[in-house]
């Protein structure tokens, strides 16, 4: 990417970046922080454990646990907008050294999560997740790119009952239909990310989510 | 009417794109993301073979060829842009389920040998993934689409060689999915450009004789009806809706005797196709895979919400003005059964009707559906009243 296609983004500080993490989580130390990390992002999804599978109190292994330990942790609550902006801010712009939260791609107020109502006919009903992002500049040619990050990002990190919807916000990209019709189209995703080229640029992208 | 899991076949460790059954033989072929073609034995679940080695990326869909004598034929299109065409002569392997007391495989040897896959060929041609393979109803043609916006019609030669006869250029998208009529040499194409088209030869060309407008976004499948020339078409598509289309009688024009003979002639060949229902709405996510029974009549859909839907079409008497004593008779279409999380919590990405077979071996009078999901599952259902 030798031509840069915005030069001259509009940058957040990253102090100023929502995040519901206390005063007492910034003193924790790195390695607390990494293991936080891991332990938010399951590495595949056969260890992923879905805790809205089974009716509240059945879970004993995760109500042991202290009041403290569960505090940020969220095992036992539902997936939110700030655990969705945690898991793709992080993301790299494909030609900015900054994240798509400090390019201000990714907003909080555009992520919008909605969870179904288990019933006894369907106890594991599905959740939703939209993502709504906002290109630095209104014919950003990597707005695909983008995307596709975002997409892949969420599709590693959370639960399979969750539907990813992932659009470009009202407005701001010239050819939005476009490009949301083809980041919504599972068949066209699934061939780019055999494409290595592609899941070259898009794995830059994701390291600074590790 | 409900729809009961009668089992599953062995899990795959990724995304099964979709389940096709033989024409003739207990068997279902699955297209994978893991780039294996596993032929499963539909009486007692087992994995009869895995054929690999053939396609560099994602298998996307497998086609059975029809009317083979003593051989199976099986078409596979891939993300690697290539079709691949199979072949293996029926054996034992095929009806073990008639002496499965008796297990004695033959030595492993002779059975390797007896189960082996032959790669006959591959089809070049494509630029990027093909999407869809399918069979003509005489299995003289083979179509297939791809993202490069085409719709390849392929004629089997003599000696495992295949001819390009049309290369149709008609969408301006990506095409999901190629159909043949079920008597007709007419073929039917969906796209990501939320049209359908249809094509026939004439002359020496083919040509397309019908576009169907009227999906609001991409149009994932289509099937046809088996219903001899009255044949209608079914689509299932990204709106969330299934539309049912027609094909309009054709009206006696009159022989301009000026139109040059070239046009008149294709003229005769346009078709013109409406759309004559709209089934109740029942899905919330995109709709991906639609089956019409060729043995019922039922319709059968499934889509990212998780569900399977299955539609029957019903013939009300209205009574009109008492006085008068006029009623009409008039066809509706109404879901009969549903499948919520019919694998699990993930998408759904195939469904097709297929004859129940006894453990004996015979085929019954019962239909099962068999459909494949994200989560590497293929699951057979049976409808129960």
């Amino acid at each position: 990417m030798t031509d840069i296609i915005n030069a001259n983004p509009t940058i957040l500080n990253a102090s100023d970046l929502p995040t519901r993490q206390s005063q007492s989580r910034k003193k924790q130390s790195s390695a607390a922080h990494i293991a936080d990390r891991i332990s938010r992002l399951p590495p595949s999804r056969t260890l992923l454990y879905d805790p809205f599978a089974g009716a509240a109190g059945e879970d004993s292994a995760y109500d042991s646990g202290t009041d403290d330990d569960n505090e940020d942790e969220g095992t036992a609550e539902d997936i939110d907008e700030q655990e969705i902006y945690d898991l793709i801010s992080t993301i790299s712009d494909p030609e900015h050294p900054l994240s798509l939260g400090e390019l201000a791609v990714i907003n909080l107020p555009h992520i919008h999560v909605t969870h179904g109502t288990p019933t006894p006919e369907n106890p594991t009903p599905m959740s939703h997740v939209l993502v709504e992002i906002t290109p630095t500049i209104n014919h950003c040619s990597l707005a695909t790119v983008i995307g596709l990050g975002v997409r892949v990002r969420l599709e590693q990190a959370l639960p399979p009952r969750f539907r990813i919807d992932v659009k470009i916000r009202e407005g701001t990209h010239q050819s939005t239909d476009q490009v949301n019709k083809q980041l919504n189209d599972k068949e066209r995703v699934a061939a780019a990310c055999e494409n290595d080229t592609l899941m070259g640029v898009l794995s830059n992208m994701l390291a600074t989510c590790k | 009417m409900s729809a009961k899991l009668v089992g599953s076949f062995p899990p795959q460790p990724d995304r099964v794109w979709c389940a096709v059954p033989h024409p003739r033989l207990p068997l279902v072929a699955t297209a994978s993301t893991d780039r294996i073609v596993r032929i499963y034995s539909l009486p007692d679940f087992s994995l009869i073979s895995n054929i690999e080695g053939g396609h560099r990326r994602s298998i996307r869909s497998v086609a059975w060829k029809p009317n083979t004598k003593g051989e199976s034929v099986l078409a596979t299109a891939s993300f690697d842009s290539t079709t691949g065409i199979w072949h293996k002569l029926d054996g034992a392997a095929d009806s073990r389920t008639n002496n499965s007391e008796e297990g004695a495989p033959l030595n492993s040897e002779e059975r390797e040998e007896d189960e082996e896959w032959r790669f006959a060929v591959v089809l070049d041609g494509h630029d990027s993934e093909v999407k869809s393979v399918a069979w003509s109803a005489g299995g003289s043609f083979l179509a297939t689409c791809s993202r490069d916006k085409t719709v390849w019609i392929w004629e089997e030669m003599e000696g495992d060689n295949y001819e390009t006869v049309a290369v149709l250029q008609e969408h301006s998208q990506d095409v999901k999915i190629v159909a043949w009529h079920p008597e007709e040499e007419l073929l039917a194409s969906a796209s990501y450009d939320d049209t359908i088209r249809l094509y026939r030869e004439d002359a020496d060309d083919w040509i397309c004789c019908a576009v169907l407008a009227g999906h609001g976004s991409t149009v994932w499948d289509v099937s046809f009806e088996n219903a001899g020339s009255q044949s209608r078409l079914a689509s299932a598509s990204d709106d969330q809706t299934v539309k049912i289309w027609h094909r309009k009688p054709k009206v006696q024009q009159e022989v301009m005797p000026r139109q040059p003979s070239i046009i008149k002639q294709a003229d005769d060949q346009l078709e013109d196709w409406e759309e004559q229902s709209c089934l109740p709405k029942a899905h919330s996510r995109t709709i991906y895979s639609i089956d019409w029974s060729k043995r019922t009549g039922l319709i059968a859909t499934a889509s990212g919400d998780g569900q399977i839907v299955v539609y029957r079409e019903e013939e009300l008497i209205e009574h009109g003005d008492a006085n008068e004593g006029t009623s009409s008779k008039r066809k509706e279409w109404r879901v009969i059964a549903q499948v919520t999380s019919a694998h699990g919590v993930y998408e759904i990405n195939s469904v097709a009707w297929c004859s129940k077979w006894s453990t004996q071996g015979a085929r019954m009078d019962e239909e099962l559906l068999i459909s494949a999901g994200d989560d590497g599952v293929v699951n057979v259902f049976e409808l129960t009243i």
